[in-house]
């Protein structure tokens, strides 16, 4: 692994990689934060958008996207992932904290630290690259409402069970179950 | 990872209206996750941008909290009651250098003048409960706060206000009052004996400061104790701080102050910081 630390950082510019600018913002610059934040804000939030109705909600988990981004930028080049990637993950687990927080945000303090996650893609997550061809669609369009919100919450979104039986606001058990049920009736669909 | 599938603004414009079968989201959820393209060619809206990113840049930009806040918010003090504290550094340094001065004096004298050391000590255990005391009704309030109308009309104004920077005063005051009780010379119960006087003057001030203003409250009080200290010392010497700070006295005041409490607890809505009526 390559050690930038303690070489200038170049500066950034439109053209500059996600890459780069977060190691920019790593070193404190709040230009990289900027292009990043216009490069990434806007699919965020239409992607948030399909998860939580409420627009004040989702904003605020945007800005605490870019906050904790602006934290622990040095913390990207560890994971070595995909950027987009780790700016979802980041995302909508604000949402989560956002939608669990209490009423008052302005007056308790600063959200949790950022969790540990593995970006890689699941293989869940190729599969659904191929959605728009294969049989996979279908067989998704047939599966009821609420098994196929587990099957996106936790293929898609890389949430855990945990969180995602908080993001839809059922037990955690319950979400087990689902899950288990939504995978088999997968199977069922495509066999 | 590429296909040779892409995003058209007519997918991304069903996308954002939900009108898309649900097949298809999870099929442009995961391209847009491996496709930098189209995620660009999701329409911004500018004026959203600038303000979220405003709110992005006024957050990093706040101004950060220092080790000793940190500490009291890890030790579990609300951060909006932090900021109440505080916010007033002027009179915050104003009383925390009085008292720091008037406490190293006392320790210096005693260290300096060897055969006086024991009636320093003595007159240390005098003035040290009243010390709190003085800080509290002089650390905020008319006479030290020229914005004190102004808190007085803020919903947060109240005895909940003047409790809350009571303790914190009260709290240093002690704390700083312990350390140079320490460093004194003379007997090592010395170092103790104070505490409960302090508290009892403390919640009595309180007390007191809902019939009277805090600063006159303060004043009768202060004056009080130290007139009854003089009284019993103008009889005799070591006999009186024996009688002043002794296990009976230490009970009386102990009791005392759980009365003041009491009080204080019962009379807490006619309770407001330095108005004099």
């Amino acid at each position: 692994m390559r050690r930038r630390r303690q070489r200038p950082i170049p500066p950034v510019s439109e053209q500059s990689s996600d890459a780069e600018l977060l190691r920019a913002v790593a070193a404190g610059q709040t230009a990289a934060l900027r292009l990043l934040h216009h490069r990434h804000a806007g699919w965020l939030r239409a992607r948030l958008r399909r998860r939580c109705a409420d627009p004040d909600v989702v904003d605020a988990a945007i800005q605490d996207t870019f906050v904790a981004v602006w934290k622990d930028a040095h913390r990207y080049e560890e994971t070595s992932a995909d950027a987009a990637a780790w700016l979802w993950t980041i995302a909508v687990r604000r949402l989560l904290s956002t939608l669990r927080g209490p009423a008052h945000r302005w007056l308790s303090g600063p959200a949790d630290e950022l969790p540990d996650v593995a970006t890689t893609p699941s293989a869940e997550e190729l599969v659904l690259l191929g959605v728009e061809h294969g049989a996979l669609g279908p067989a998704l369009d047939r599966l009821s409402p609420e098994l196929r919100r587990l099957i996106e919450a936790t293929a898609l979104d890389g949430l855990s069970v945990r969180e995602a039986a908080k993001l839809l606001g059922i037990p955690e058990g319950t979400a087990k179950t689902r899950l288990m049920r939504a995978r088999t009736r997968l199977r069922e669909l495509l066999t | 990872m590429t296909t040779d599938w892409h995003l058209d603004p007519g997918l991304i414009e069903q996308y954002e209206t939900g009108a898309l079968e649900p097949s298809r989201i999870m099929a442009v959820e995961a391209h847009l996750l491996a496709c930098a393209d189209c995620r660009a060619r999701i329409p911004a809206d500018d004026a959203w941008l600038t303000d979220n990113w405003s709110a992005v840049y006024d957050d990093i930009h706040a101004p950060r909290l220092g080790p000793l806040q940190r500490l009291l918010t890890r030790a579990g003090l609300p951060e909006h009651r932090l900021r109440l504290l505080t916010a007033t550094p002027a009179l915050r340094w104003s009383w925390l250098l009085a008292t720091a001065a008037v406490l190293m004096l006392a320790v210096a004298a005693a260290r300096l003048g060897a055969d006086g050391s024991l009636l320093v000590g003595q007159a240390f255990l005098v003035l040290a409960p009243i010390l709190p005391v003085i800080a509290v009704s002089g650390a905020y309030g008319p006479p030290a706060d020229p914005m004190h109308e102004i808190t007085g009309t803020t919903p947060a104004a109240g005895p909940a206000l003047v409790l809350w920077r009571a303790v914190s005063v009260i709290g240093v005051a002690v704390l700083m009052s312990t350390v140079a009780a320490v460093l004194l010379p003379g007997p090592g119960w010395y170092s103790v004996a104070w505490l409960l006087p302090a508290l009892l003057l403390c919640t009595g001030t309180l007390a007191l400061a809902t019939v009277l203003s805090l600063p006159v409250a303060a004043g009768v009080l202060g004056g009080l104790w130290l007139a009854g200290v003089l009284a019993a010392t103008g009889t005799s010497d070591d006999l009186a701080v024996a009688a002043m700070f002794g296990p009976t006295a230490q009970l009386a005041y102990l009791l005392s102050a759980a009365l003041a409490a009491a009080v204080l607890i019962q009379r807490r809505r006619r309770f407001d910081l330095g108005e004099s009526r």
